[in-house]
């Protein structure tokens, strides 16, 4: 089946079997790497994709219910010249990566977060990341990243 | 050097790796592709013991894209991986089957997804033996045994004093028997392997895995070639805690020899019910502790038995028995110690390296035990602590003496400092909620210790431009290591952190370190790598001394330049210095080694030098427990340790706040359940590890009692913070609710039905 | 495999009766991975996420209508819905299950311990289906046969959870408990719907639902009928939760035990009560 999306502000036409899962599209086939596989059973939030804005577990998403829609992995956060995107900074900045299987995904839906909430309450951001494990961290950095990234993206608008 | 002026060591550092990271660009081993890359998938055996009588690969041979059917009888080599002695554990099972998740098969194909129908479908005869499946069952006299050698798999005693004598004097003997389950590392990258084979014999491993040079020893014996045909890359690793040890060991042979086979990479890629079912646990234990004590307070006699349920094979439970044998008396002087650590084996995944090693496990018991006596005597917990903590000069419970850095007392004074105000918080809805705060002491022993030398190989080059390239034989996955490197060689050749490079782990480029375990990490890896540094240092101070036309004691390398103490105007760029030091023959790269000194001790009582330092700690945990549901919350929890040296403080904190949710999990959340053998919850929906909502409010108090065997007076610190949060939830539970729990993980289920059992 | 997207209820039907072994596939949070697992191995998916009709939530005269296919996000963000209903979809799963899932899928899973399966049993829904022989209005209570268990028919559709008019008047509340507090699945749910009579304060209506302590979620239509009638006090309160623990049945599994489940079905069912009494007095 053709799928005809747009990832990262780039259109594609992908032929795909129809039961071929989103993660594996863009891992397999468009060898965009940034989505993890962590469970294969949406328990851990690794494999996290924003579709048309909003957090989608792409391993339990088959490929052909991207027709028409607009995706962001990782690979499309940083600006074209290469600068981070704000939330990217501030994971780094407040040592909210360790291991980093889980920031993508992590760093995607704090972002679908921010981009519908730009100041959230903290039970917010619980709330938006719950759907993510980190098994490093102990996640205290990843709120205050959060927080942080959060800020510098209300100055920048 | 490490003044107070340093811009680079005890200050916050960025991880080197961290852009690739949040960029997605960072290769995972499960990320790489090669040319006709096939994929591996191993059949389980499913049933927890048998006999195999067959093995039938027809019919998953005949599956369109299925490659090869590998079993043990197509094996080149000894077909073992045990990376211990007793050396028990095959590749692949050959005659008898001892745990559900054991592989007896591998699967190889085009793709995954055929590899693991194909697995389903291979037709495994196996006649199933009554299983052995509780440490009681495994050491009756009349039971199965599950190896030839018997059902224990290690034992070993420390004996220090005279322990009877120590209980006749004592006021006061408490006792008691803790339990703790077996706990299921779950690093969000699942372990994968990817071996590419190079047509002549040679072959390029790339692993998710901590010990590199354990997959390159471990496939050259089982494929039978040189090991110096064998090269390992650690590609990123995402997290190990322990865990990718062994089962990277299985998987790097298993593909290496279908490599082989086909002449086609392959790539093994573990799901996560794999992970949990087929790859080493934290051991389950069942302590029993007796403490005996003046009736001010004074410890005098410690009795501690200890059961590890280390499962189907050793994996590394030898060295765990050792460590819970060492740590069980806790970071107390004690006059007479007696303790006996056994593991057993039974009839399921085997346990091996888990963060902490064992001393989780004796520390929630020990810790535990204290509150009891403390109680008993009536004296404020952190007092009797303190009253009987480890200080400079004391000896340890090996009789080992530490003349410095035994910074116990100090974690003790400032949680004692901060715990007024927290306590003095006014209490919200006291109908609902129970309030209870708990402290725990903890030591934990830096380097391999009693496990074996501990060498580590750095290498330190600095090119003409000026900038160092370190490689170091230990691996990062996650916690840092690289950073810290780069911190203690930019330190020494007076180069920011941007000018350094910290080598990604190729057994081809960097010297075999042994694994990476144990916190030795920053403690050991990096006094290799400031020997390494000082000595290329040398070269540069030389040169630039004669360029400066002075005496080299006059030179300093600062901020990318070498120039004079007593004129800092006066100064040559680096990369000149480098430059004319080649030119002048000069050596730029330097390999040292840091040796710990060899334990020293009997084997029979344990009593003698061990480690080449302790971590220190002591935790306070405030929580409060809705008397209606049992939920928990964390209000507060400090975590002090002596660390020696903060190298990069955001770090520090990173592994203390990482390392104390583990134990919160380990004390309230995790547990893998079996039911006759099999798991029950091999999978993050029933296995729940904490999530955000969980997280602990972490406040780290760093200690710096300056450890001589470090690189800057540091310690390691991946690991105590386990241990320490664990206790600390443990002691919170029971001042909370006023009935001691004696089993962990203490879930809100546990703490209802004590509730209401207490009614 | 074959997989569809039609764009009309009739369409759907029509590519079910063409296929010898069809599955209808919403969010796919569930089916997908039992697709993988081998538990179903359709020959044909028909997707019915781009049927405008089952999407979305509407005001009728009825009541309000929420179309199958309508996310578990949008049931969970409703400004309209009863809060029992709002709460239970919110604590499925996590943010990116919720943005996938629907409550229809929600439904036909049929999981004992669904978090939108107690509230709809307590607002007494009608879920509208429709197959080829023609509509149905099935009790929500009456949905659930076992686990993983619907009394829907082969290439049946569910089509919209209705929740009718005098449901939408009271207040309700949802409460559940997991291994961990967010991104768990319930070892006890329930869904509580009342009516007060303000002046006397006594119940005039009362509905609730428990998840996770049967093989299907459970009306608990004795605790129902005992409290019908009755002025809220403590004691009343306390005696209603005697008669709900008599009247589920839960079992000890991986997830939770027996007694667990009992305890803390109570708690819920007493603070539940107790909050409905507050509101009332309010």
């Amino acid at each position: 089946m053709i799928v005809d999306f747009n990832l990262n502000e780039k259109d594609y036409m992908v032929d795909v079997p129809p039961d071929m899962r989103a993660l594996d599209l863009i891992r397999d086939v468009l060898r965009l790497t940034g989505v993890k596989e962590g469970c294969g059973r949406g328990e851990c939030g690794a494999c996290t994709i924003l579709v048309n804005g909003k957090p989608f577990n792409s391993c339990l998403l088959y490929a052909v219910k991207l027709n028409g829609k607009k995706v962001l992995t990782i690979e499309g956060l940083a600006q074209a010249d290469g600068s981070l995107h704000p939330l990217q900074e501030a994971f780094l900045n407040e040592g909210a990566v360790q291991c980093g299987y889980c920031t993508p995904g992590m760093i995607l839906s704090a972002k679908a977060l921010l981009d519908e909430n730009p100041s959230p309450e903290e039970e917010e951001i619980e709330e938006a990341l719950s759907g993510n494990i980190c098994r490093c961290t102990g996640y205290k950095k990843i709120v205050t990243a959060v927080k942080a990234g959060a800020k510098v993206m209300r100055e920048k608008v | 050097m490490a003044g107070k002026k340093s811009t680079i060591i005890g200050k916050a550092q960025k991880k080197i790796d961290g852009i690739e990271l949040v960029t997605g660009r960072a290769r995972f081993t499960a990320d790489l592709r090669f040319p006709q890359m096939v994929y591996g998938y191993a059949r389980r055996a499913g049933i927890p013991a048998g006999k195999i009588k067959r093995i039938d690969k027809e019919h998953a041979l005949g599956i369109p894209g299925v490659l090869d059917v590998i079993t043990a009888s197509d094996l080149p080599g000894p077909n073992l991986i045990g990376i211990l002695p007793p050396f028990d554990q095959p590749l692949l099972a050959e005659e008898e089957v001892r745990y559900a998740g054991e592989s007896i098969a591998l699967v190889v194909a085009e793709t995954r997804d055929i590899a693991k129908r194909a697995s389903l479908s291979i037709v495994a005869e196996i006649e199933p033996l009554e299983p052995v499946l509780t440490v009681d069952e495994a050491l009756k006299p009349e039971a199965r045994k599950i190896h030839p050698h018997g059902n224990i798999t290690f034992s070993r005693k420390l004996i220090k004093g005279d322990v009877e004598k120590g209980f006749e004097r004592a006021d006061i003997v408490v006792e008691n028997t803790y339990e703790t389950s077996f706990q299921e590392h779950a690093y969000l990258e699942t372990e994968a392997v990817c071996v590419v084979p190079h047509g002549d014999g040679r072959i390029t491993v790339y692993a998710s895995c901590q010990s590199p040079f354990h997959i390159r020893g471990h496939i050259a014996v089982n494929l039978n070639v040189p090991a110096s045909r064998v090269k390992v890359i650690q590609a990123y690793t995402g997290g190990s805690f322990g865990g990718k040890d062994d089962v990277a060991t299985e998987m790097g042979c298993l593909a290496a020899i279908a490599a082989i086979r086909l002449n086609r990479a392959v790539m093994i890629v573990h799901d996560r019910e794999e992970s949990i079912i087929g790859s080493n646990l934290r051991h389950a234990s069942r302590i029993h502790y007796k403490t005996g004590a003046t009736k001010e307070g004074k410890i005098i006699a410690r009795e501690v038995k200890i059961l590890l349920d280390g499962g189907a094979y050793a994996s590394e439970s030898p060295f765990v028995t050792m460590k819970t044998l060492i740590h069980a008396a806790g970071p107390y002087n004690i006059e007479n110690v007696f303790v006996e650590s056994t593991a057993v084996y039974t009839n399921k995944t085997y346990c091996g390296a888990f963060r902490g090693f064992g001393v989780p496990q004796v520390t929630f018991a020990s810790e535990s035990q204290m509150d009891e006596l403390a109680s008993e005597l009536e004296m404020d917990p952190l007092e009797l602590r303190l009253k009987n903590a480890l200080k400079a000069g004391d000896a340890t419970a090996t009789g080992q003496v530490f003349r410095k850095s035994v910074g116990l007392v100090k974690t003790i004074q400032v949680i004692d400092g901060k715990r007024k105000h927290v306590q003095s918080k006014k209490l919200q809805d006291e109908e609902r909620w129970l309030y209870g705060t708990g402290f725990s002491c903890l030591l934990q022993g830096i380097s391999n210790g009693a496990e074996g030398i501990d060498v580590v190989g750095a290498s330190v080059q600095v090119s003409q431009d000026g900038s160092v390239l370190v490689g170091v034989g230990l691996s990062d996955m996650g916690q840092g290591s690289r950073t810290v490197f780069a911190q203690v060689a930019a330190e020494v050749l007076g180069v920011s952190m941007e000018r350094v490079t910290v080598k990604q782990v190729d057994t081809e480029s960097v010297h075999d370190s042994g694994p990476t375990i144990a916190s030795r990490s920053t403690t050991v890896g990096g006094m290799a790598v400031l020997k390494a540094a000082q000595e290329v240092k040398n070269s540069l101070v030389k040169m630039a001394a004669l360029m400066f036309n002075t005496r080299e004691e006059k030179v300093v390398l600062k901020d990318g330049f070498a120039s004079l103490y007593e004129d800092d105007s006066a100064r040559i760029p680096l990369d000149k210095v480098a430059t004319a030091a080649y030119w002048n023959g000069f050596p730029l790269m330097n390999l040292a080694f840091s040796k710990a000194p060899d334990a020293n001790y009997d084997h029979q009582t344990h009593q003698g030098d061990i480690y080449i330092a302790y971590n220190f700690g002591t935790h306070m945990m405030r929580i409060r427990i809705d008397r209606y549901t049992g939920k928990v919350e964390v209000l507060k929890h400090i975590a002090a340790h002596d660390l020696g040296k903060a190298i990069n403080p955001q770090g520090v904190e990173g592994q203390v706040e990482g390392a104390s949710l583990m134990g919160f999990g380990l004390a309230h959340l995790e547990e893998v359940l079996y039911d006759r053998g099999i798991i029950q919850n091999p999978n993050f929906a029933d296995y729940a590890v904490p999530g955000i909502k969980e997280r602990l409010p972490t406040e780290t108090v760093i200690i710096e009692d300056y450890n001589p065997t470090g690189p800057f007076g540091a310690k390691g610190i991946g690991e105590p913070p386990v241990a320490g949060a664990a206790a600390a939830f443990a002691n919170a539970v029971a001042d909370a609710t006023g009935i001691r729990f004696l089993r962990l993980p203490i879930t809100r289920e546990v703490i209802l039905e004590a509730l209401r059992g207490k009614q | 495999m074959n997989y569809f997207f039609p764009s009309t209820v009739e369409e759907a039907l029509g590519l079910a009766s063409g296929a010898s072994n069809p599955k209808y596939i919403a969010g796919g949070t569930d089916l997908s991975l039992q697709i993988r697992d081998g538990v179903f191995s359709p020959d044909t998916l028909i997707d019915l996420t781009c049927i405008g009709e089952l999407k979305g939530i509407t005001e009728t005269g009825r009541g309000i209508s929420i179309g199958a296919a309508t996310t578990l996000s949008e049931v969970a963000d409703s400004e309209v819905l009863p809060s029992t209903l709002i709460r239970g979809a919110r604590l499925v799963g996590s943010p990116q299950i919720r943005s996938l899932g629907t409550i229809g899928g929600n439904i036909c899973n049929a999981s004992p311990c669904g978090d939108t399966l107690t509230p709809i049993i307590a607002l007494g829904a009608i879920l509208r289906t429709v197959s080829p022989s023609g509509l149905r209005e099935i009790p929500a209570e009456d949905f659930f046969l076992g686990p993983k268990k619907t009394i829907l028919k082969e290439r049946e559709i569910l089509k919209e959870v209705i929740i009718e008019k005098q449901f939408l008047r009271g207040s309700s509340f949802f409460k559940k408990i997991g291994r961990r507090e967010l991104q768990s699945i319930s070892q006890v749910n329930l869904a509580l719907w009342l009516v007060m009579d303000k002046p006397e304060g006594v119940v005039s209506r009362i509905r609730v639902a428990v998840g996770s302590c049967a093989p299907v979620p459970l009306r608990a239509v004795k605790t129902e009928a005992f409290l019908e009638g009755k002025k809220l006090s403590d004691d009343a309160i306390d005696r209603g939760v005697a008669v709900l623990l008599s009247e589920i049945s839960p079992v000890t599994d991986v997830r939770a035990s027996l007694s667990y489940r009992k305890l803390v079905a109570g708690t819920f069912f007493r603070e539940a009560m107790k909050e409905a009494r507050d509101d009332s007095e309010a």
